[in-house]
């Protein structure tokens, strides 16, 4: 049986960053990366590139990275169990690894909503390198397409779809498309976009069932009409993957509950990324974030925390942030767009209302940024948010301009 | 694992005129148009204030990390963040991890930019006439010698802040274990570099002369193994009152008889080991144990000696200051002492601030030590009887000497009266070492001063 | 102020470094005899500041160097205590070193001078004897190592040139026998001896060489990068082990000195079986075999002394002379076995001990004869300060004046001898 000092459970930027960080304490001690994927480690972001051909394949890492750093690299290799008890990671295969401290960084797995008839249809969904082939197959054949849900994985899909030449529709539940990231006006500026690409943009509307159909399916929707589809993809949110820890004590909410360390209730087992349930920045309360950025930090602390490196940094708290491009436009979003009454809000939408732009101010603090093709280093406005800072006579000016004057804020305070 | 060079960014001295901009929108784009400009310096918060967004080209890049399509990478070699425009998808996702608005969407040209270093030659720098930019190589300290073992061992009893051991650990690291070293009663073996009750403080012979006769006992040491052919650094880390006051006969001595001694006074500007009093190269002003302030008096009465200048009169092999601020330079001086001692006596003047005597707070010494030099209070320069004289750092636009005296408690009490006689003094060691300064034309300056 | 030498030719063919088999006869001084013995001895470096009366020594020790009659190298330093430091940085890279020095250079190299037993360097050093300032002085007298006399040196003191140049080359055996390990003095008069000349013999080089052996100078102590070692760690402090190492080192110090007196004797035997020198390695009995009473002499003066003794026997004066050559490690057992048998004793010191108002070896002297059963009255006889000359005619009244305390209980007030000549 293989015995190892750190096994982390996953590959992908949380895995890695922490893979990173524990290396960067302990030059010593085996660390043993297992990835589900028969595959070098790869980022989910990607896939939508992928289905669209802009990307080939790329991995996050090669092998000679994992030799530099003394790390073995299981891959087609999946935890079916974690027996917390005798520290063992059973594998589905057959077999365990045994491990002195455990990383879960297992990410998280397409949501199946509850409808009836989606079991027994074809439909696609975007999680894995196998799905995004098998989603780039059928894109030339594809003549009706059927996006269900609008979060980044079904707008990225629907983009890809109709670039394809598919008549897309998609299919919100909620009021808005990207409601986890976007105010309701900038929802429908990009909803908006689509609809001039020919996207079919139907929100507010949820789904009654799905039925086999001639050449596909057809959904049933809540106002009684009929869409059919051949091709339905699912994208409808991802649920973290905590299967493995069943039955291992471990604590999981929706995702594996954590402390500020990434240390979940057991002493030796941490988690971090998509699968990772963490305290939200300026809460208590435990939030899911599964972004790319998020990952990275908390697979960072996480790294730090298991090889009890000194100057480790606590995690700050879970900020919403994305980064989303569509037909051409850059989408930007920093930070919640809550408006509480403490809150100081400015929306500015440019005249050819391809521009937009919302700031929210509490306490004389930035909160949350928001735009659409609009210029600003959203990497410093979440530094801004994290470091609490108080824009005080800076603050006309930051309305005015944010980009130059958070440049100039971050260049006086940590650059 | 290397360390890397850097473009570096001083604000003070950043006029706002955009030189680097144009230079780099000219080095990178074809259309001239500044919003390709991967320098950027915008207004600060105050009037005629400039900062600057630019990439870092950071050790732990998180823009690499959160890459999904591997499209960033540190290139090991430059250890510049090179940028796949081939892989890129245009995500923007690095635009999310930097926190330092180095990596940006360019609208027109449709992809992420940001600096390359010009690949080691960066267009801004050399664009920027004020000295606002700079291309620092401190690295190759980094690169050259962080294998080199450190030959004293670890745990030595400084002050807080002092930086005595910094100089002393890179100093026997650099001229490595074929070496005898002397460190005179002071701070030096007050860290315990010699030892307590039979337990030693270094990998290296290491010894206390005495106060007074360092130098000679190095003679001693170094005249034998020349004479059995051995090849040894002999080197002393003394302290400045054992060299400037009580053990400046058998230095002028030893320099006189051209020993091939290399020999470093770390310059506090007293006795702080022992208490902190006066010493000849203490301060005009400065307060001391021994120069205490009061209804009578306010500080030490009289100037420093200058001891460097005073080696210098002795036509030393060489004899070089520096300062802890500024450890390129130190370890460019420190490669040519060494080579010196094959020809003579090799003297090296560090000014080292004392947290303690000073009366600072221990995180400021390396400020304390920059502004020395920036105010010219200190000066650096190194002498070889073949080359001249002639400065390492340009002298020019001093900072106000306030700012100097104002970061230390010791001048605390000074009047007006008594910072005139400082700025006068200051003055006049400018102008005398200006003069004793070779011609450019007849002696160039050494490729590295270019950098500092 | 340097003197000339008295006698500044050399003979070549004298010179060390040929295979020369059989001895030299030469006249010379004794500075130049101390020279001799230099370049006999296979030093590696010397380091020199001229003083009178030493500075003919040191341009002879040039001059050697230069000629190539010695082999070292030469440090002209810039003053004596760098002189002095030079050589012990020299000591702890391994080198046999050699100067010499007097008066005020002592006094200004009294800091190293202090600091080398301690560090149990071997080293030899002449100290040509000078009084010591002030009053301003120039001339002989044994001041200035007395002064250094509990520094922790051995000190030596001539008798004559031949001896100068015998207890150099001896010093060296004596300095570097492990039992040892510690710094030795060599005295010798100023004036009496530095500038007297006589016949001397100079021993084939080859003797010499197979008298010192091989040079063993830094085996316990080194600065060496083959050897790295702090030298010199902070020692001591209220508590934990410094004290006790302290204590270790002071008394191992002590044990050197004792064996000293040991080796001193078995080096004096082993150079009269090389050369056929024979010199009294710590003390000298002269005439002591019925003596009645005693003077005890240190120096130069013995020559003197011994005449005196020589006539005063023919003239029925039951007197002997006990020359003390080892001063320190003070041979007290010797001395006191010397003396058992006398009524009274005369000690002739040429430097004050302004502590006790007498001679600094009259002190010593009294030590010793406290190991005797019998109370022994005695007299402190001062004389021959800044280059003043002890003559027969002083020794006769030091002899009668001693004489007068035989029966006596008790001694006398200091005599100063050269207060009214």
């Amino acid at each position: 049986m293989r015995q190892t000092h750190y096994l982390i459970v996953g590959a992908s930027h949380a895995a890695l960053s922490a893979l990173e960080a524990i290396r960067m304490a302990d030059a010593e001690n085996d660390i043993t990366l297992v990835c589900r994927d028969d595959a070098l480690p790869y980022s989910p972001t990607l896939l939508p590139y992928v289905v669209s051909g802009r990307s080939k394949a790329a991995f996050l890492r090669d092998e000679a990275w994992f030799a530099a750093r003394r790390a073995n690299y299981l891959r087609g290799c999946e935890v079916a169990r974690i027996d917390a008890a005798n520290g063992l990671a059973r594998l589905a295969g057959g077999g365990a690894i045994g491990y002195r401290k455990l990383l879960v960084a297992s990410g998280a797995t397409p949501a199946r909503p509850a409808i009836p008839g989606l079991a027994d249809v074809r439909y696609h969904v975007l999680r894995t390198m196998d799905d995004a082939a098998a989603l780039r197959e059928a894109l030339p054949c594809t003549k009706r397409a059927v996006v269900l849900g609008a979060g980044l994985i079904g707008m990225h899909a629907a983009e890809n779809l109709a670039h394809a030449g598919a008549a897309v529709t998609i299919l919100e539940r909620e009021p808005q498309v990207l409601p986890a990231y976007f105010d309701a006006t900038a929802a429908g500026l990009i909803a908006s976009a689509f609809a001039q690409a020919g996207v079919e943009v139907r929100t507010g509307c949820g789904v009654e069932r799905v039925e086999a159909a001639a050449g596909g399916c057809a959904l049933t929707l809540g106002d009684g009409s009929r869409v059919p589809a051949d091709l339905l993809l699912v994208g409808t949110g991802v649920v973290p993957a905590t299967g493995l820890l069943e039955g291992s004590g471990v604590a999981i909410d929706r995702g594996v509950l954590v402390d500020d360390c990434m240390h979940t209730n057991v002493a030796n087992i941490w988690a971090a990324g998509d699968v990772a349930q963490a305290r939200g920045f300026g809460t208590q309360a435990k939030m899911l974030n599964g972004i790319v950025p998020c990952a990275v930090e908390q697979g960072r602390v996480a790294g730090m925390s298991m090889s009890e490196d000194p100057g480790i940094r606590p995690f700050p708290g879970g900020v919403r942030l994305n980064a989303y491009t569509f037909f051409g436009n850059r989408a930007l979003s920093v930070g919640t767009a809550e408006e509480g009454e403490d809150c100081e809000v400015v929306t500015r939408i440019a005249q050819d209302a391809r521009r937009y732009l919302k700031i929210v101010l509490r306490d004389g603090r930035l909160a949350g940024i928001f735009g659409i093709n609009v210029g600003f280093d959203p990497g410093i406005m979440w530094e801004l948010i994290l470091r609490r800072i108080e824009l005080g006579e800076a603050k006309a000016r930051f309305l005015d301009d944010p980009q130059t004057t958070a440049r100039a804020l971050m260049s006086k305070r940590w650059r | 694992m290397s360390g890397y060079n850097t473009i570096a960014f001083d604000a003070g001295r950043c006029t706002g005129c955009g030189e680097c901009m144009d230079a780099c929108v000219q080095a990178k784009s074809e259309d001239g148009d500044l919003a390709h400009s991967r320098i950027r310096i915008v207004a600060g918060e105050a009037p005629d204030t400039w900062e600057l967004a630019m990439c870092r080209q950071c050790g732990d890049p998180r823009c690499v990390q959160e890459c999904p399509a591997a499209a960033l990478a540190k290139n090991a070699e430059s250890g510049v963040i090179d940028w796949n425009a081939e892989t890129c998808v245009g995500c923007l996702l690095c635009t999310v991890g930097c926190t330092y608005g180095g990596i940006v969407w360019d609208e027109s040209a449709r992809h992420v930019i940001k600096c390359d270093t010009c690949g080691g030659d960066p267009a801004c720098v050399k664009a920027c006439g004020e000295g606002a930019l700079k291309y620092l190589t401190t690295s190759r300290i980094y690169n050259e010698f962080g294998d080199l073992e450190d030959l004293f061992v670890p745990g030595l009893a400084g002050c807080q802040g002092c930086n005595t051991e910094l100089l002393m650990r890179h100093t026997l690291r650099r001229v490595g274990p074929e070496v005898v070293l002397a460190t005179p009663p002071g701070c030096v073996p007050g860290m315990g570099s010699v030892g307590y009750n039979g337990l030693t403080g270094s990998k290296v012979p290491v010894f206390h002369p005495l106060l007074t006769n360092t130098a000679s006992m190095l003679t001693g040491i170094k005249r034998h193994y020349q004479r059995q052919g051995r090849d040894i650094v002999a080197l002393a880390l003394a302290g400045d009152g054992g060299a400037a006051d009580v053990g400046f006969q058998s230095l002028s001595g030893a320099a006189e008889r051209g020993e091939q001694i290399l020999f470093v006074v770390i310059d506090n500007e007293g006795y702080m080991n022992t208490g902190m009093q006066r010493s000849g190269c203490t301060p005009y002003g400065a307060w001391t144990s021994t120069t205490p302030v009061g209804r009578e008096a306010h500080g030490k009465r009289q100037d420093a000696k200058n001891l460097p200048l005073i080696m210098v009169a002795h036509r030393c092999a060489y004899v070089a200051t520096a300062s802890t601020a500024f450890m390129e330079d130190y370890y460019a001086k420190l490669e040519r002492a060494i080579e010196a001692t094959h020809r003579g006596f090799s003297y090296l003047h560090v000014y080292s601030p004392c947290t303690t005597g000073w009366r600072f707070p221990a995180q400021k010494n390396i400020e304390v030590a920059r502004k020395a030099v920036e105010s010219n209070f200190v000066m650096l320069w190194e002498y070889t009887p073949e080359e001249g004289l002639h400065l390492t750092r340009p002298a020019d636009d001093p900072r106000p000497i306030e700012e100097y005296l104002e970061a230390q408690g010791k001048y605390r009490h000074l009047d007006a009266d008594q910072i005139a006689h400082i700025r006068r003094h200051i003055d006049e060691n400018v102008e005398l070492i200006r003069n004793l300064c070779a011609r450019p034309a007849a002696s160039p300056l050494p490729a590295r001063t270019a950098l500092t | 102020m340097n003197a000339t030498p008295a006698s500044a030719s050399l003979d070549r063919s004298a010179e060390p470094r040929d295979a020369q088999s059989k001895p030299k006869i030469m006249v010379c001084d004794g500075n130049q005899a101390a020279a001799w013995g230099v370049a006999l001895a296979g030093v590696d470096m010397v380091a020199v500041y001229p003083i009178t009366p030493q500075s003919s020594l040191v341009e002879y020790l040039a001059k050697f160097i230069a000629e190539g009659k010695i082999d070292a190298q030469l440090v002209d330093v810039e003053g004596e205590h760098s002189v002095l430091s030079v050589l012990q940085g020299a000591a702890l890279a391994g080198a046999r070193t050699y100067t010499a020095t007097c008066g005020p250079g002592l006094a200004f190299m009294f800091e190293p001078y202090v600091r080398g037993p301690g560090m149990r360097l071997p080293m030899v050093m002449s100290i040509v004897t000078r009084d010591t300032l002030t009053p301003q002085s120039v001339w002989g007298g044994h001041q200035d190592a007395m002064s250094v006399r509990e520094a922790g040196w051995i000190q030596m003191y001539c008798e004559s040139v031949q001896e100068v140049l015998d207890t150099v080359v001896m010093a060296y055996r004596i300095a570097e026998h492990h039992d040892v390990m510690l710094p030795v003095n060599v005295c010798h008069d100023g004036n009496y001896l530095s500038y007297g000349a006589a016949r001397i013999e100079l021993p084939p080089a080859q003797s010499v060489a197979a008298f010192l052996g091989p040079k063993d100078v830094n085996w316990h102590v080194a600065l060496d990068p083959d050897r790295p070692m702090a030298v010199d760690p902070l020692t001591g402090g209220a508590g934990g082990p410094g004290p006790r190492m302290f204590v270790n080192y002071r008394k191992s110090h002590c044990a050197g000195m004792h064996h000293a007196l040991r080796v001193i004797e078995e080096v004096h035997r082993d150079w009269e079986a090389h050369t056929g020198h024979r010199h009294a390695g710590l003390i000298e009995r002269y005439r002591m075999e019925d003596a009645q009473f005693a003077v005890m002499t240190l120096g130069s003066m013995t020559g003197a002394a011994k005449d005196a003794v020589d006539e005063a026997r023919e003239a029925g004066v039951p007197v002997g002379l006990v020359k003390v050559k080892t001063y320190r490690p003070f041979p007290t057992a010797a001395v006191a076995e010397a003396l058992a048998g006398v009524q009274a004793l005369g000690v002739v010191d040429r430097s004050v001990d302004f502590g006790g108002g007498c001679g600094p070896m009259y002190r010593d002297a009294l030590a010793a004869l406290y190991r005797l059963e019998r109370r022994i009255p005695s007299l402190s006889f001062i004389g021959g300060l800044a280059g003043a000359d002890l003559t027969v005619e002083h020794f006769h009244r030091v002899f009668e004046r001693t004489r007068a305390l035989v029966g006596s209980a008790q001694g006398g007030d200091t005599v100063w001898l050269n207060e009214k000549d």
